[in-house]
């Protein structure tokens, strides 16, 4: 599941009619700043969510919520927390465990192989729509156990963003509940957590030291431009809502972004078909990524 | 090469029905065939008793073959029969695995040929079927060699024919090429059986092979292989087999090939059910793609 409620709120106050001309106007809105559009029959999901800013707001007409949003001088500080209430991200530790398989068996060596030669030993990782960080709490704990093996010798970074501040916060806390860490074993439980109380745990400093967190709104042209150097981006689960165009703008970052011969994963059911024909579409056991060659490939493909 | 033709009766009867066109197969033949082995006609209203096919309360081996369909009851017969040929103590890969991987082989490079609508995606399907039977004659006629074989591929999660060079100096598409001359399949599967791997030891490979090629790598890839994990990065669109059949079947084009992938996935629950019916269930090494 993307985009969805996770935890259940108190339901709003007041029924919203979708169909008020106002809230079409805040879903072009929406659309504009964040990529995410709501099609007809998401129309309600974007209702409710206004719904909750307006009580908070004391409103009772979505025509004056948009006022809010347009006119008056705190409008982009309430855009953002319009954007922190529709972005609540599902998402748990090593959901795609194909993907860190590809990674070790394949992606790491050919990449390790291909810089090695020019003695920078140092890898950059980037968890785009991190949500509130198992992803990239999952990379680090990937990546450590690797520190001696694979990765000897080797530095590396990871860089987590998100464009919901609410997630970001707990991203940074690190505190997990068992719903998060449903498919993390004891071993890495122990190594990488400490107690949190009330049955939930925390990431220690050594897992924390290992991630950066920032707000990057994917549809921000100007940020998108300065996260250079990547060997492998990870963006699961993020663009499913964003309609074509924002797709391909996003996508397009993503590919300058990436060192040649980098890798881009996508989620479970994503696809780039008729979005994107510049990566190539590897296919790895269980799983897929996107692939940029290095110009000097001759045609014909990979080996 | 005798020891895997002195068959059960209905092998050769099952090898001409396999090279006829599906809308040429008379459906009392295969009545006939299944009928002729209580063992075989037991299995067939087994399967098509089971959840899978709706549960119908099927009592005649007539309509067990029209709720399974004739690809299905190809499929069983062939299972069956191949069964009966190898002794228990000489399947070196587990037998679920490699029919797991036949099957899969064959939905996929039929739909595949759908998709890109390639006149005889029956043909397509027998092609997927077949394509590894080699591995069967490397398990009757080299057993010991070929066991070694499949350990250190398992143990390098590398690929079995490349390990199979090394040890045995052939692979199973040399000896399933004599396999498939010997039951004179068409040279079309003769073809797809030697050349799964390498196309170009062909002048001018056909589409079957192209397309056999493409969806034995799709289904390893897909937890659909030789019972062992195995290290794959594979780039279709880059592949040669991809290439030879877009300059034919520009549909190619247009598939999506992470849907295709899914898609795959989802059929995996039926290929299972299918292949249990003929094996037993076995736990083989297969991780859920999830
Ligand atoms: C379903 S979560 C994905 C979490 C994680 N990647 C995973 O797959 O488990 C989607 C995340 O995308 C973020 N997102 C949506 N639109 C975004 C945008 N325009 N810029 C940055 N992040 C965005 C949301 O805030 C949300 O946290
Ligand atoms: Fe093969
Ligand atoms: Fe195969």
């Amino acid at each position: 599941m993307p985009i969805e409620i996770a935890k259940p709120k108190p339901a709003p106050a007041l029924e919203q009619n979708s169909s008020d001309p106002a809230f079409l106007k805040i879903r072009d809105l929406v659309y504009r700043i964040s990529g995410i559009y709501h099609a007809e029959e998401k129309l309600y999901l974007l209702t409710s969510r206004c719904a909750r800013r307006m009580v908070a707001l004391e409103l009772t007409s979505p025509a004056e919520y948009l006022e809010h949003l347009t006119v008056r001088g705190n409008r982009d500080a309430e855009l953002r927390l319009l954007l922190n209430e529709i972005t609540i991200g599902e998402t748990y530790m090593f959901r795609h465990p194909a993907q860190l398989d590809a990674l070790r068996k394949v992606i790491l060596p050919e990449i390790l192989q291909a810089k090695g030669v020019h003695g920078l030993k140092r890898l950059r990782f980037w968890c785009a729509g991190c949500s509130t960080g198992e992803e990239p709490h999952t990379l680090a704990m990937f990546l450590l156990e690797e520190k001696e093996k694979l990765l000897a010798g080797w530095t590396f970074d990871i860089l987590a963003t998100d464009l919901n501040d609410n997630s970001l916060e707990a991203a940074r806390a690190g505190i997990y509940g068992e719903y998060a860490l449903r498919s993390t074993n004891d071993r890495l439980r122990a190594k990488y957590f400490k107690d949190a109380g009330d049955k939930k745990l925390q990431a220690n400093d050594l897992l924390k030291s290992q991630i950066r967190f920032d707000r990057i709104n994917l549809r921000d042209d100007n940020k998108m431009l300065f996260q250079k150097g990547m060997d492998v981006i990870f963006c699961c689960n993020v663009l499913i809502y964003f309609d074509l165009a924002s797709k391909r703008r996003v996508i397009q970052h993503f590919y300058s972004n990436l060192m040649p011969g980098g890798y881009l994963f996508l989620g479970h059911a994503e696809s780039l078909f008729q979005v994107d024909d510049t990566f190539r579409l590897v296919h790895f056991t269980g799983t897929t990524a996107y692939w940029k060659a290095p110009a000097t490939l001759p045609a014909g493909g990979k080996k | 090469m005798d020891s895997i033709s002195t068959a059960p009766a209905i092998l050769q009867p099952l090898l001409d029905m396999l090279r006829l066109p599906l809308e040429e197969i008379k459906i009392e033949k295969v009545v006939d065939l299944v009928s002729y082995d209580g063992a075989i006609a037991a299995q067939c209203l087994r399967l098509a008793n089971s959840p899978l096919y709706g549960r119908r309360e099927i009592e005649t081996v007539r309509s067990a073959v029209m709720v399974l369909g004739l690809d299905r009851v190809r499929t069983l017969l062939l299972g069956l029969c191949m069964n009966r040929v190898i002794p228990a103590d000489k399947w070196v890969i587990e037998p679920n695995a490699f029919w797991r991987h036949s099957l899969g082989c064959a939905l996929v490079t039929q739909r595949m040929a759908r998709k890109i609508e390639y006149h005889e995606p029956e043909k397509a399907y027998l092609a997927g079927l077949l394509h590894d039977i080699g591995l069967l004659v490397n398990s009757v006629l080299y057993t010991e060699g070929f066991r070694e074989c499949l350990r250190i591929a398992a143990e390098q999660q590398a690929p079995l024919h490349v390990i199979e060079e090394q040890v045995l100096g052939f692979t199973h598409c040399d000896s399933g090429r004599m396999l498939a001359e010997h039951w004179r399949l068409s040279k079309e599967l003769v073809d797809v059986t030697y050349c799964h791997y390498d196309l170009s030891l062909l002048a001018a490979p056909g589409p079957l092979a192209c397309l056999v090629h493409l969806s034995d790598l799709l289904c390893r890839a897909r937890y659909l292989g030789y019972g062992y994990d195995e290290i794959m990065s594979v780039d279709l669109g880059g592949d040669a087999a991809w290439q030879i059949l877009v300059a034919s079947y520009p549909a190619l084009g247009n598939m999506d090939l992470v849907r295709f992938t899914l898609d795959i996935d989802g059929a995996m629950d039926q290929i299972v059910a299918t292949v249990d019916s003929v094996f037993g269930s076995k736990n083989v090494a297969v991780s859920a793609a999830t």
